[in-house]
C-alpha cells in the first residue's frame, strides 16, 4: 500500500497537468480501472484547482499541498491550501438559477463530490482550508 | 486529447467533439472554434458529444461561454447525443436546464433551422 505521499506545488496552473499525470498513475498503481482513472484526476484536480485560485488567489509563492494515502479500500487525498475559505459561503451550496447558473464558480466542487462521492471541506490543525476527498476502491 | 471535426450541414455548423474536453491546451481550440462560430456570425452550433468520454468544469465552462456568446448575436447552440457521464454532469451542475439536448441528429437539425 502507498502511504504518506506529499506533493508541495505552487500556485500556478501550468503544474497542473504534470499533477493530474501522477495522480492518474497513483490510482493505476491502486487498482483503478482505466475507465475510472480520469474520473480519479479530474475530481483531484477540480479540489486543487479550487485550492489554487480560491485558497492561494493564484499567488505562486503559495503552495498547495497534497497528501496521499492508499489504504484497504480506499484512496484518501488531504488537500491544504493557505485561504481561509468555505465552498458553501464562497461559492454556494447550489448552481443558482440565472446569471449564477451562467458563472463558472462552484462547478468544480460539484463535479468533484458527485465523481468521487465524499468530498468533505473543513480547516486544517493551522486553521488553513482543508479538503479531503476519498476514492472507493472495488 | 481532444478530436475536433466541423462541418456544415443545412446551414447549421456541426462541432464534434471526441476524447476528454478538459483543462489543457486542447481546451484552447475548443475556444477559439466558437469565437470562430460567433465572429464570422455563423448563427446556429450543433456540438455532438457522442464520444466524449470525460468533461471537467473548465471544458463545461467553454460550453456555457460559448452557448452565450452565440446567444447574444441571435445564435443558438444545441447538443446532440450526451453520453450518460456528460448528461450527468449537465444535470448536477443544472446547465441541463440551459443546453438543448438531442439524441437524433435530423431533428436536431430541424429544430436549429427553425
Amino acid at each position: 500500500m502507498l502511504k504518506g505521499i506529499v506533493l508541495k506545488i505552487p500556485s500556478d496552473d501550468t503544474v497542473v497537468e504534470s499533477v493530474q499525470t501522477f495522480v492518474e498513475k497513483i490510482g493505476i498503481a491502486s487498482g483503478v480501472s482505466e475507465e475510472d482513472v480520469t474520473g480519479l484526476s479530474i475530481s483531484v484536480m477540480e479540489v486543487v484547482k479550487n485550492a489554487i485560485e480560491h485558497g492561494n488567489g493564484g499567488d505562486p509563492r503559495k503552495l498547495v499541498t497534497i497528501y496521499i494515502d492508499v489504504y484497504s479500500g480506499r484512496i484518501q487525498f488531504i488537500v491544504d491550501d493557505c485561504g481561509s475559505w468555505q465552498p458553501e459561503v464562497d461559492l454556494g451550496h447550489e448552481p443558482g438559477e440565472g446569471d449564477a447558473l451562467i458563472s463558472s464558480r462552484g462547478r468544480g466542487v460539484l463535479i468533484a463530490r458527485n465523481l468521487a462521492r465524499w468530498l468533505d471541506y473543513g480547516l486544517n490543525p493551522e486553521g488553513k482550508t482543508r479538503a479531503t476527498l476519498i476514492w472507493p476502491l472495488s | 486529447m481532444l478530436k475536433i471535426k466541423e462541418e456544415s450541414k443545412d446551414g447549421v455548423k456541426v462541432i464534434r467533439l471526441s476524447g476528454k474536453v478538459i483543462s489543457g491546451p486542447d481546451l484552447m481550440d475548443l475556444k477559439s472554434v466558437f469565437q470562430t462560430a460567433v465572429s464570422n456570425a455563423t448563427g446556429n452550433v450543433l456540438l455532438d458529444l457522442g464520444h466524449v468520454a470525460w468533461m471537467d468544469s473548465s471544458g463545461l465552462g467553454v460550453l456555457v461561454s460559448g452557448h452565450t456568446s452565440l446567444a447574444r448575436e441571435g445564435g443558438r447552440m444545441a447538443i446532440l447525443n450526451a453520453t450518460k457521464k456528460i448528461q450527468e454532469l449537465f444535470i448536477i451542475t443544472k446547465l441541463i436546464t440551459i443546453f438543448e439536448t438531442f439524441t437524433d441528429e435530423s431533428e436536431a437539425l430541424s429544430s436549429l433551422k427553425e
